[in-house]
């Protein structure tokens, strides 16, 4: 089958499954036992049925569920996602302020991740039970067991506050005017807009949280790296192209590494989905505003516009980064190409 | 060569925070607020944090003293009078002001602001309720007629919601105070980048969950303040608000909690500030007894606020919490003396559960939300109750709800018996009329007015238009005195609240209506 087609078939059948990603989100929200009018009205005109009644009615929340989802699917046909209860603000001009400081941090991360994991694993299982192996896992052991709240934390005060070697929360230091809105990205936008102080502010926040928000999928990078790789080392083809009399260097990465990467890319994949979607806590911690508090925030005050909005963003991102994963496999593995 | 790349992209990094931004010349105030308003719109003004913002930004007719709301001030207004019935209050306007975009301040313009804030129907509007109508006089004198006498009304005319705005500049970006305002006002999205107020203050941009960035009003009618530029910066969580004081970063932490407190004290650069808030926390009994079971009983009451250990309860919270005597807070005109309060007596407890005809106790749920309020947890608040009844033999099942749910519940008096707080919706006494019979939380225990006692009801009636200051702190005490005895309800305590600052920023003071009032602080 040619990738086209392959591609084809693949983007069609997002259609369905993002469909029943929404019907699934609203019904899900709406099944809450909760009310947005308690969330949204204070104390006082929740008290006063007249305010609440103006209230159900702007929202719809009267309206039978049927009659919420299809004209909630009819805007959104249209690029509407609606407006959120709680700011009043269109749901896209939120999502689409959010998500790029999510996009900037994840791919941050995810660069980490794999640039660091990739490594490791090698080094572990090419000296394998040797100390530097240890070492490794040791490394990704912490990194993968380790509360992410924690590590925060300890790198803010040792890196931010002792050593002053990083600076604080936020994508940019208080006094630090954003660039030119370009893509949302601070690092960017500024390289844009040829802004270099605002540039090497904003890598200067980028580096702790990324670090943070990374430590996870490093560790897991490692783990997978690692265990591939072994099983690949042990491989008679290992030993052909060693009898070939290539050098050892290019054997382990030419013959070994790219053997190794299909269970790794799948992780890689998922990993990035996750620090797209899982960042709640560090952005927190480094008041950094994306997705991940956008949509804590949104579940807090039942803000069902907000809500909806913020799932099928994330859904799209985890259906286009298996995509993409996909993709890559079609690559690294030649006999894929060759099946229907 | 790669080897010489790879050291100087390395180093390039470890030398990026050094090299920072260049300093600006002009005056900066940081502040670090775990933000919590999502607009800026006077008229629908009702989030606490954006007090901040608004005070800073906008004035009103009237206002309280900086380290108090004990005392009403003049402000936009020079003087007042109040007519003979109560019902007419006639204010008189400062003719030395204009807004921020030159145009005087105008009668029309007083108007304009209370009309719209009333019409718009949003969270503040019930603020208005009193309030018959709105008049100009002329052009510097406005007349406000109410619909019965309100000894509140001056409180709430300091409210953020009360803010004057620029009457001509709203209307051209779509506001308006007619009275389907609620539907065809417009200027909404114009207020959270923009400002129409007579402040010393304008709000540059604000940038939702990031930061708001307010600059001097050069227009201002006042003394102009210190700093050229305020950035209220968004620290949601309170651990990095504290290392980013440490650091230098921030001025001031708005959000501190009493865990924090001793690693500040020996940090001889900044200052702390303790004291208890306005917040009320209580347990509530539902006084219908198809709801409240036994905790439906006054007798059964009568022993829950014996058998509770206070000191202990308000120390869960940290420095700075105190115990109210009733459901008025310390703080408030006319709140009993904290040494009046209900006193831990565990036999006198026994004795009221033995003559109510639970001798062996009984088993109850207690609901609360799960969920962690400036400091306090609820779920060990929660525990602690639970423990101090099971000394007097009621069994207490702990039944945590998230939060939403919760309110839910507790809004429509669906909770037996449940634990919850309250904060003043404006700086006057009369805002606790509403946990009698008939007001908002009066109601969510079902204390209605055909199963209250008559003598209550009068009290209620009677205060809520006194306006006289001896005879409503006279109603207020017998009110109070009669909750100690029999009511639906028992106070808790109130929590700490804390800021720290930098020691060297001068003229912080602390008021429950707008917390710290940002125009006053220099360096």
């Amino acid at each position: 089958m040619s990738l086209y087609r392959y591609l084809a078939r693949r983007l069609l059948l997002l259609i369905p499954l993002l469909i029943g990603i929404s019907l699934v989100s609203f019904l899900i929200s709406n099944a809450l036992p909760a009310d947005p009018t308690a969330a949204n009205l204070g104390e006082r005109a929740a008290a006063d049925p007249e305010i609440v009644q103006a209230f159900r009615d702007k929202w719809g929340l009267d309206d039978p569920l049927y009659v919420q989802y299809l004209s909630y699917m009819r805007n959104l046909l249209r690029g509407d996602m609606g407006t959120s209860i709680r700011s009043h603000r269109p749901i896209v001009d939120e999502l689409s302020k959010y998500l790029p400081a999510t996009i900037e941090l994840a791919t941050f991360g995810i660069v980490i991740s794999i640039l660091a994991g990739i490594v490791f694993g090698v080094i572990s299982a090419v000296w394998r039970n040797r100390p530097i192996d240890f070492i490794v896992r040791i490394i990704s052991l912490i990194g993968v067991s380790a509360p992410v709240f924690w590590l925060a934390l300890l790198g803010l005060i040792v890196l931010y506050l002792r050593w002053g070697i990083v600076p604080g929360p936020g994508r940019l230091d208080a006094r630090v005017i954003a660039p030119p809105n370009v893509t949302g990205m601070y690092t960017v936008d500024s390289l844009i807009a040829g802004q270099w102080d605002v540039f090497r502010n904003a890598l200067a926040h980028l580096m702790l949280p990324s670090v943070v928000l990374a430590a996870y999928s490093v560790g897991l990078i490692t783990r997978i790296t690692r265990s591939s790789m072994l099983e690949v080392l042990s491989q008679e083809y290992m030993n052909t192209a060693r009898s070939k009399g290539l050098r050892e260097r290019h054997v382990i990465l030419r013959h070994g590494l790219r053997n190794a990467l299909m269970p790794v890319v799948t992780i890689i994949g998922l990993s990035y989905g996750n620090l797209l979607s899982g960042a709640v806590l560090t952005e927190t911690i480094f008041a950094w505003e994306g997705i991940g508090r956008y949509a804590y925030n949104a579940a807090r005050t039942l803000d069902f516009p907000a809500i909806m909005g913020v799932t099928m963003l994330i859904a799209v991102v985890f259906v286009v980064t298996n995509l993409i994963v996909d993709m890559l496999y079609y690559f690294l593995d030649p006999r894929l190409r060759y099946q229907g | 060569m790669r080897r010489f790349l790879v050291l100087l992209l390395v180093l390039s990094f470890v030398a990026i925070p050094l090299g920072g931004i260049a300093a600006q010349d002009e005056a900066v105030l940081v502040v670090g607020l775990s933000e919590d308003y999502s607009r800026l719109d006077p008229g629908r003004a009702y989030e606490p944090g954006g007090s901040l913002v608004y005070h800073s930004v906008y004035d009103t007719l009237v206002t309280f003293p900086a380290d108090s709301t004990s005392e009403i001030l003049p402000s936009l207004a020079s003087e007042w009078t109040i007519s003979d019935d109560g019902l007419v209050y006639t204010f008189t306007l400062r003719d030395d002001v204009t807004f921020s975009n030159g145009d005087p301040l105008s009668a029309e313009d007083v108007v304009f602001s209370i009309n719209r804030m009333k019409n718009l129907k949003d969270n503040p509007s019930f603020l208005a309720d009193t309030i018959a109508s709105v008049e100009a006089v002329d052009d510097l004198t406005v007349a406000i007629t109410l619909t019965a006498p309100d000894p509140a009304i001056l409180a709430k005319l300091v409210f953020d919601a009360f803010s004057i705005v620029n009457a001509e500049e709203v209307q051209a970006q779509g506001g308006t105070d007619a009275e389907d305002a609620a539907e065809t006002d417009t200027a909404e999205a114009w207020f959270n980048s923009n400002s129409a107020g007579t402040g010393a203050y304008v709000i540059e941009s604000y940038e939702p969950t990031v930061q708001t960035v307010l600059v001097r009003n050069e227009n201002y009618w006042g003394d102009a303040p210190y700093f050229d530029r305020i950035i209220i910066q968004n620290l949601p969580e309170t651990a990095t608000q504290k290392l980013s004081l440490e650091a230098g970063d921030i001025d001031i932490a708005m959000d501190v909690i009493a865990d924090q407190l001793p690693s500040f004290e020996s940090n001889p650069d900044i200052t702390v500030f303790s004291t208890q808030s306005d917040t009320l926390i209580f347990l509530l009994f539902n006084q219908d007894p198809e709801i409240g079971g036994p905790m439906s009983d006054p007798q059964v009451q009568q022993a829950v606020r014996y058998a509770l250990n206070y000191e202990e309860l308000a120390f869960l919270s940290g420095e700075g919490a105190n115990t109210p005597a009733a459901m008025v807070p310390i703080g408030f005109a006319g709140a009993l003396d904290p040494s009046e309060g209900v006193a831990q007596d565990v036999d006198m407890a026994k004795q009221i559960l033995t003559d109510a005809g639970y001798a062996d106790g009984f088993d109850v749920d207690l609901e609360y939300p799960d969920f962690n309020y400036i400091g306090t947890d609820f779920n060990v608040v929660a525990q602690k109750v639970q423990a101090d009844l099971a000394a007097v033999g009621i069994n207490v099942t702990l039944v945590p709800q998230e939060f939403q749910t919760s309110l839910d519940l507790y809004r429509t008096g669906a909770q037996g018996f449940s634990l919850w707080l309250w904060n003043p919706d404006y700086q006057d006494t009369l805002d606790y009329v509403e946990f009698l019979p008939g007001g908002v939380v009066g109601l969510r225990a079902n204390w209605t007015d055909e199963n209250a006692d008559q003598e209550i009801l009068d009290l209620r009636d009677q205060v809520k238009v006194e306006t006289d200051d001896a005879a409503r702190i006279d109603l207020f005490t017998q009110i109070q005195h009669y909750e100690q005895e029999s009511a639906p309800f028992a106070p808790l305590f109130q929590p700490g609240v804390h800021f720290a600052y930098r020691s060297d920023l001068q003229g912080f003071a602390y008021n429950g209506q707008w917390r710290v009032d940002l125009t006053q602080l220099s360096y």
